[in-house]
């Protein structure tokens, strides 16, 4: 188990290369995930294994209370997490721009990463973007309420104490207890909103992918508009689930981003005839008055 | 331990071979499911990741990270992995992996290294 010390914080760290090795201009990627629900190896299986073998040098980490790296009480805000990405940068030695890939908060964690340490950026990758200039506290409350209303349904809870697979029921009581234990929630609804003016003034290139059923497509048009060199995405017929739904497609995709980017970006062929759709639930959720309390908030 | 092929491919020495990678593997899993869930579990060629063993999809990395430690360059797991999703990943048998390990290693390659 790869554990490095970042920050103060022990993270899990899994760093993967070719057969041949990372060369000295070999692009280093890094991958943050999401939050609360989400781990390592959902970047690890997606774009990790497929982006080293292209050449990279990967580096996927465990967000701090996530995964299988260290659970602190608290030190879950935006600028605690950037300061654990750049405490893990120094930690791996890694002294060249990196391309920051982020998936949903991840991605806003890396969109906020590229205007705080710019110098240490060479591409941001963002997934499904929580992205507003005001209110975006509020927009990551509302994220977590999603959550605790899929972790404390009762007939969720009936099927973790009697029908649930040990993975099913690791998976959900690991985000039962970072909710409970920590201080995660309140850290989220902290999280403050960009500024219009910094992200005018961001001199690294934005790809940033969206899919038109996200319950978030509605900011991808706000965020394009800002920064300044954005290529914006939008995969029809997919949602904020976009990395998981079209894992092929962004493979090929992140392939273009870091090794050809001079050429007009792959077109979009959507596999099967699968079309996802945002269930109701999530659209219409309203985050509760107090996350920490692990109520379940009112619906619709 | 250090196993010497006797037969070409697919002969003893390979069943031999695949049996001693299997137990390789075996431990690790052991090591990374706990020892309290496997105590039952007979993990067999034709186990899958996902329905028999229940592994989780970082549990699977865990895996990897220990199989990568084990076997060295050798082995080229990342090569292996690109291009499986997930749930290719996780719906896997055990064999699949044991039979790419064999494959990889030279046929008189001495144990991993743990």
């Amino acid at each position: 188990m790869a554990e490095v010390i970042a920050n103060g914080v022990r993270l899990h760290v899994q760093r993967l290369e070719s057969r041949a090795g990372a060369s000295a201009d070999s692009p280093i990627v890094v991958m943050v995930h999401g939050m609360v629900m989400d781990n390592i190896s959902s970047f690890y299986f997606s774009l990790g294994t497929n982006l080293a073998d292209a050449g990279c040098d990967v580096i996927c980490y465990d967000l701090r209370g996530h995964g299988r790296s260290e659970r602190t009480r608290g030190g879950y805000r935006l600028v605690d997490s950037m300061a654990d990405l750049a405490g893990l940068l120094d930690a791996l030695g890694v002294d060249r721009p990196v391309h920051v890939i982020g998936n949903s908060y991840g991605a806003t964690l890396a969109l906020a990463f590229g205007l705080e340490f710019t110098a240490r950026v060479a591409s941001l990758t963002l997934i499904e973007p929580p992205f507003l200039i005001e209110g975006l506290g509020k927009e990551m409350a509302r994220s977590l309420s999603q959550i605790l209303v899929a972790m404390n349904d009762d007939e969720v809870e009936q099927w973790l104490a009697n029908g649930a697979g040990r993975a099913a029921v690791r998976t959900a009581r690991a985000a039962q207890r970072l909710l409970a234990e920590t201080t995660i929630a309140t850290d989220m609804l902290a999280t403050p909103p960009f500024s219009a003016e910094a992200l005018a003034a961001l001199r690294v290139p934005v790809l940033a992918v969206y899919g038109e059923n996200s319950d978030i497509i509605g900011q991808a048009a706000g965020l394009a508009a800002l920064v300044p060199d954005c290529s914006l995405i939008v995969l029809e017929h997919h949602t904020h689930m976009v990395l998981r739904e079209a894992t092929a497609y962004l493979r090929t995709l992140l392939n273009w981003w870091l090794f050809d980017r001079r050429t007009p970006p792959p077109p979009y062929v959507r596999e099967d005839d699968r079309s996802f759709a945002t269930p109701d639930w999530v659209t219409q959720m309203v985050p509760p008055p107090d996350l920490n309390a692990g109520r379940r908030p009112a619906v619709g | 331990m250090s196993v010497q092929a006797t037969a070409g491919p697919g002969g003893v020495g390979r069943a031999e071979h695949e049996t001693r990678v299997l137990g390789e593997v075996s431990e690790d899993l052991r090591e990374i499911i706990g020892e309290e869930y496997v105590i039952d579990m007979d993990i067999a060629m034709e186990s899958t990741f996902s329905h028999d063993l229940e592994l989780e999809s970082i549990e699977f990395v865990a895996l990897a990270d220990r199989l990568r430690e084990r076997y060295g360059e050798a082995v080229d797991f990342v090569g292996f992995l690109a291009t499986m999703d997930v749930d290719q990943v996780i719906n896997m048998q055990v064999g699949e992996v044991v039979r790419f390990i064999v494959s990889s290693l030279p046929a008189t390659e001495t144990a991993g290294r743990r």
